[in-house]
């Protein structure tokens, strides 16, 4: 049986390593699940939920937004997943509360900026980013 | 008078071992800087590594759209020059070494008849090109010391903005690279368009089998690829600049240290024997003034 290697890393560390027996995501043509034996691939990954499967259980990471590369050789029987992310974490390692302290400094942020009425100042998109980052962790933590 | 010498020595060897004790604590923190900086460029390597696989992994999928990405320029009429020095002085060589590369590179793109808008990140450059005449456009202050990889992209969209309107056909970036903790050098580097497929990207190369998947298509992935490489790009030089600068400060404040020990040594000498001249004056006063009280009887 051919082996899967999975890396998740980010520019600030590798945040995970490791065998792994299925890698499932999205990218922007919809979900996805590498085995080991896919073929040669390289996508994006949309804002969401990484998760990993390894013979110890899953492992869970919110990734927001980034690019995967499979590689792939039969004849040494090896497949590696590269996850690179500029922003990511380990679902376990989210801190629930300031993502909710964030969440709500960004609704407020928005809700500021909506009694003006153009929608694409830097402002507005900043705070719908990280609206969008804070929903993200909420929502990777409390799955 | 040799007593009123002996005081103002005093005070000097006192300054020298006050400026001492800061340049030791200034070298001491440097120190304990570099290994943190170093830290973190091996922690980013995989990523950076696993951006360039991705790129000419994508770059040899659609030959045609990489060429208009990252091939070289066929004519340079404005170019953009980022230069990464420190916030800081107080390190040697660091700042100056990098801004006179600037400076160089500046001068010889001009003679070649472009025009050359000038970036920088740290607080530096900007009093060192304006004394030569040479504005600098925007200066990214505060990051040099402890980049983040939100800073690397602040520096990239903006240095990406006039590359992407067509303002300017060539990005180049002067930093200092951490070969080792022994060794730095300035480098000059083109950041657009994209000059990465042709970096040896791994020791051993792998074979792969058969051809790519790309999910969605090649062209539309190289295009929001090249933005995240340019990232990963500017991080890393920022996290090299950063241990550089610290390398380098540490050594430049060991080097102060020790001359302040060479000094003090020097000072404390040479007040000793002020002090045993004057003691040796005033026993020869004394003895003198026995003799003639002596003599005189």
């Amino acid at each position: 049986m051919a082996t899967l290697k999975v890396e998740i890393v980010t520019p600030e560390a590798a945040l995970w390593v490791g065998e792994a027996q299925a890698l499932i995501a999205r990218s922007s043509d919809g979900d996805f699940t590498i085995l080991p034996e896919h073929t040669a691939t390289v996508g994006d990954i949309v804002p969401g939920i990484v998760r990993v499967e390894t013979s110890e259980g899953e492992v869970a990471f919110a990734v927001h937004g980034g690019y995967f590369q499979v590689e792939t050789s039969l004849s040494e029987g090896w497949t590696n997943v590269t996850v690179l992310a500029g922003v990511a974490e380990k679902t376990t390692d989210i801190d629930v509360a300031r993502a909710e302290a964030s969440k709500g400094r960004a609704e407020a942020a928005l809700g500021a900026s909506a009694r003006g009425e153009s929608d694409d100042t830097p402002a507005h998109l900043v705070a719908q980013a990280a609206l969008e980052r804070a929903e993200l962790r909420l929502r990777a933590a409390t799955r | 008078m040799a007593g009123g010498q002996e005081r103002i020595l005093r005070r000097r060897i006192k300054s020298v071992q006050a400026t001492r004790k800061i340049t030791k604590a200034m070298e001491l923190i440097a120190a304990s800087q570099i290994s943190r900086s170093q830290a973190r460029i091996v922690a980013n390597r995989p990523y950076r590594n696993g951006m360039k696989r991705i790129i000419i992994e994508a770059a040899k999928g659609d030959p045609a759209a990489a060429k208009r990405l990252l091939a070289p320029p066929e004519k340079v009429d404005a170019a953009l020059v980022v230069v990464v020095t420190g916030d800081r002085g107080l390190s040697g060589a660091y700042n100056s070494s990098v801004m006179r590369a600037g400076e160089r590179l500046v001068t010889s793109l001009r003679a070649e008849g472009a025009s050359v808008r000038l970036f920088a990140v740290g607080k530096k450059a900007a009093a060192f090109y304006r004394f030569r005449g040479m504005e600098v456009e925007e200066s990214f202050v505060g990051i040099a010391d402890k980049p983040t990889f939100a800073d690397a992209r602040a520096v990239a969209s903006t240095i990406a903005a006039p590359f992407i309107d067509g303002e300017v056909q060539q990005v180049l970036l002067v930093s200092t690279r951490f070969v080792s903790a022994g060794s730095q050098v300035v480098e000059v580097e083109q950041l657009l368009p994209l000059s990465m497929p042709d970096v040896p990207i791994n020791d051993e190369p792998k074979k792969l089998e058969g051809y790519t998947e790309f999910e969605p298509e090649v062209e539309q992935l190289l295009f929001f690829l090249a933005p995240r490489a340019l990232e990963s790009e500017i991080f890393t030089a920022l996290l090299e600049g950063a241990a550089s600068f610290h390398t380098s400060q540490q050594r430049a404040m060991a080097a102060a240290t020790e001359n302040a020990d060479e000094l003090g040594q020097t000072l404390s000498r040479i007040m000793n024997r002020a002090r045993q001249d004057s003691i040796t004056t005033e026993i020869m006063e004394i003895v003198g003034g026995a003799e003639a009280l002596r003599s005189g009887k």
